[in-house]
This record gives C-alpha cells, sequence and structure tokens, in this order.
C-alpha cells in the first residue's frame, strides 16, 4: 500500500470516519483474516475474530502513534491479539500441537483464490520449511522464542537464528516477487 | 555498529516489540534505542516490511458479507459511543445542577445558622439585661423600702455647688445605690465620674453623663468603710481619680 493511502486512512480514521474501515478492510481484509485464521485455525472463529479486531481498531483509532509502528504492524498486533484472547477463550489451544505442514501453508483450496495472492503463495515455498515453522510459532502462535523452543524442541540460539535468516531469506522472495510485478507493469 | 548496539541486536527484544509481547518497561527501552540509532531504526523498519510481507503470503479471501457485517458493527459502536457521550453530558448537567443546588441550600443553611445564631446571642443578651435589670430593681426595691436603710443626702463642693445626690446605704442587705438630683454645667470637655474606695481599692463606678433620668439609682459597690466619690475628670474619664479634683464623697459608714 503507497504512503499516501497510508496517511489518508490514518487521517479518515482520526477524524472518526468510517470511510476508514472500509477501506482499511479493502486493503487490509484478506491478509488480517490471513493472520486471524493462522492463530485460530477455524474461518468461522476468524470471521469473528476479524469484526471484533474491526471494532478495536475503530475503539482505538486515537492511540495509533505512526512514529512507533507503520500501521499495518499495528493493525497485525490488534488483530493478532484478538485472535490469541479468542482461542484462549474458546479453550482449543490445549491440545494443539504446533504441526506446520509446509503443505498446509502453500495449499491454496477454497480459502484464497485471488490471483495476486496465489502468485504470491507460489513463492512461499522457496522459503525453507524449517524457517516457515520459527517464523510461524512466532508471528502467528503468539509464542515467545523461548517458548518456541520447548514447543519445537529447537535450541534457543537456533530460533534466534533460523528467525533472522527466515525473514531476511523472505525479504529476498518477497523483493523478487515485487520486482517481478513491476516489470510485468513496465512491459 | 558499536558493541551497544550489536548486543541490543542480538537479543529478541526488538523482535518482541514487533509483536507487542515487551512489558511496559521493555518497550520504553526499545523506544529509546529506535529513537537514538538509526542502524536499529532501520533493522526495526525491515522486520516490520518483513511481517507485512509474511503475513499477505497468508492472505485469505474473505468471505462475503463479512465488510457489511463489520461495517454495520462499527456504526452500531459508533452509536453507542454517541448514546454514551450523550449520557456523559446529561450526566454532567445533573450532576450540575445538583452541585448548584446543593452548594445554594448549604449557603442558606449556613446563613440561617449564622442569623440562629445572631438571633440566640441577641436573645441572651436581653434576658441577662433583663435578669440585671429585675435584680436591680428588685434590690432598688428592698433597699428604699427596708427600714434600716439609711438617705444620705449629697452635696457637690465649692467646685460643683449644683450638684445633688441622695445615697441610699443598707448595711444589713449591703446594698447601696445614688441616685444623682442634679449636675453642674461643666466645660465640653470635662465630665463627673463616680468611684467607690471598697477595702482600699478605688473602683470606677462610671461617668455620669446626663441625668436625663433624676429617678434612675446608680448601684455602688458596697463595703465595710466604703467610701464613694465624685470627681471632675477629663471627657471620656480617667482611669484613677484626680484627688484635687473631688467635688463629693459618700461615706457609707455613718
Amino acid at each position: 500500500m503507497s504512503t499516501l493511502l497510508e496517511k489518508h486512512i490514518v487521517e479518515l480514521l482520526q477524524d472518526r470516519n468510517e470511510k476508514a474501515i472500509s477501506l482499511l478492510y479493502d486493503h487490509y481484509g484478506d491478509t488480517l483474516f490471513g493472520v486471524a485464521n493462522k492463530v485460530v485455525r477455524d474461518e468461522d472463529l476468524a470471521q469473528d475474530v476479524l469484526q471484533e479486531s474491526f471494532v478495536k481498531i475503530w475503539k482505538k483509532a486515537d492511540t495509533y502513534d505512526s512514529s512507533k509502528a507503520k500501521l499495518f504492524t499495528w493493525l497485525f498486533r490488534i488483530t493478532r491479539n484478538t485472535a490469541i484472547d479468542k482461542l484462549r477463550s474458546t479453550n482449543t489451544k490445549t491440545d494443539r500441537e504446533i504441526q506446520m505442514d509446509v503443505s498446509d501453508v502453500y495449499n491454496l483450496g477454497t480459502e484464497s483464490t485471488k490471483p495476486e495472492l496465489m502468485d504470491v503463495k507460489d513463492n512461499l515455498h522457496k522459503l525453507e520449511s524449517k524457517y516457515q515453522i520459527v517464523l510461524e510459532a512466532l508471528f502467528f502462535e503468539g509464542m515467545t522464542q523461548q517458548e518456541a523452543s520447548e514447543e519445537l524442541n529447537i535450541p534457543l540460539g537456533t530460533i534466534k537464528s533460523r528467525l533472522k535468516i527466515g525473514l531476511r531469506e523472505l525479504k529476498k522472495i518477497y523483493g523478487a516477487i515485487a520486482m517481478f510485478f513491476f516489470l510485468i507493469f513496465l512491459i | 555498529m558499536t558493541d551497544k548496539i550489536k548486543q541490543f541486536l542480538e537479543t529478541d527484544l526488538l523482535e518482541k516489540y514487533l509483536l507487542d509481547n515487551t512489558t511496559q518497561e521493555e518497550s520504553l527501552r526499545v523506544e529509546r534505542y529506535i529513537a537514538i540509532y538509526p542502524e536499529v531504526s532501520t533493522v526495526y523498519d525491515e522486520l516490520q516490511d518483513n511481517l507485512e510481507a509474511f503475513a499477505k503470503l497468508h492472505a485469505m479471501e474473505t468471505p462475503d458479507g463479512l465488510k457489511n457485517k463489520i461495517l454495520n458493527k462499527v456504526k452500531a459502536e459508533n452509536k453507542e459511543q454517541s448514546k454514551f457521550y450523550k449520557y456523559i453530558a446529561a450526566a454532567c448537567c445533573v450532576a450540575f445542577l445538583f452541585a448548584t443546588a446543593s452548594f445554594f441550600f448549604w449557603n442558606q443553611n449556613k446563613s440561617l445558622k449564622e442569623e440562629n445564631t445572631i438571633v440566640n446571642n441577641k436573645m441572651k443578651t436581653i434576658e441577662d439585661n433583663m435578669k440585671q435589670q429585675l435584680e436591680d430593681v428588685r434590690n432598688q426595691f428592698i433597699v428604699l423600702n427596708n427600714p434600716r436603710t439609711k438617705k444620705y443626702s449629697v452635696k457637690g463642693n465649692l467646685k460643683a455647688k449644683e450638684l445633688k445626690a441622695v445615697a441610699y446605704i443598707n448595711p444589713v442587705k449591703k446594698l447601696s445605690y445614688i441616685n444623682v438630683r442634679n449636675i453642674p454645667n461643666l466645660p465640653e470637655n470635662q465630665c463627673l465620674q463616680m468611684w467607690a474606695e471598697v477595702d482600699g481599692k478605688m473602683i470606677n463606678i462610671g461617668i455620669i453623663n446626663d441625668i436625663n433620668d433624676k429617678n434612675k439609682l446608680m448601684a455602688l459597690p458596697y463595703g465595710e468603710n466604703a467610701v464613694g466619690y465624685i470627681t471632675i475628670e477629663p471627657k471620656g474619664g480617667n482611669k484613677s481619680p484626680t484627688i484635687e479634683n473631688i467635688v463629693a464623697n459618700i461615706s457609707y459608714c455613718n
């Protein structure tokens, strides 16, 4: 999303203009829905989470500080925390095991049919599963690095290094995709 | 990159902060590092971009109708909020009215209490005066009607020839009164003052201002072998009698 649009949305949010929510949904809805679904692993629950998250975003609009976080980071934090709370309240986390099946990550099924997302997801397999597991545990499962180390039975030092390398690799993949789209756009 | 920044980046504080998993103290530390060191700020920005990229990889198409549900919820929330503010405004008005009314009644109550105290004090003063006057009248009656009461005619000396008074002294009841009938004309800066010497002490009885009420009896302190004096004093009276200005004396002993 362009910074200009981001600024516009923030202004609308802080002016208590409901159009901000519509724009946020259009530009971040799918991503945040994916985040919610990754945490709760249930599409119906993920819908509830998204609804609650947007209400929270609306209520907390005046607390957003662009000097402390990018808009997406702020939206992600709210959605992820809401999802983790929902998961705890529905008590479904107890017997869940961290089974990060790589095929599950890029198996689109019916959950995502948008062509632009398919392009991105097709490239996800380029990120080695050992990095994906760590990134998902930390970003979506609500685990600290220590907890991830215990749950995945991986030393803490390895978790730290896989997080850093995984993010670096991800940047490469994402950068390549962005370049690909940019070239298509030029052609 | 200094060791300090390296050490900081090696901890997972920045990643924890990114995911909102830091304590308040940790957040303040991270925010300080981001503000001070551009290297940390750059890493933080990269982390944010990576997070967005990683999250986008897991994007899922939202179901039809979810957007409308969310927009309706936000609208309802907005209405509730504006209702809430209306209630707050109404509550503020009520509280203000209540406070104003309370202050008004408290103030009124305070004024009434003060007025009540003043009236009570006045009543007490009047009561005391009445008791005093009644006691005085009773004593006057006793003195004037008692056969043991002695009547002394008091006349002024050469300095105040016109001064005429009658003293009534009852040694049994130990009461004494004086009735000033006439006073001499004195310069404006002078007055007549009465004294009584009781048990060697000179007591100020008071100034004789006028003699409008010729029947008025002034009480004199009683004492065995007491002596009453009338002196001419500067206007307003004196603290002790001016001996050379004694114009009359009343001896109780005879």
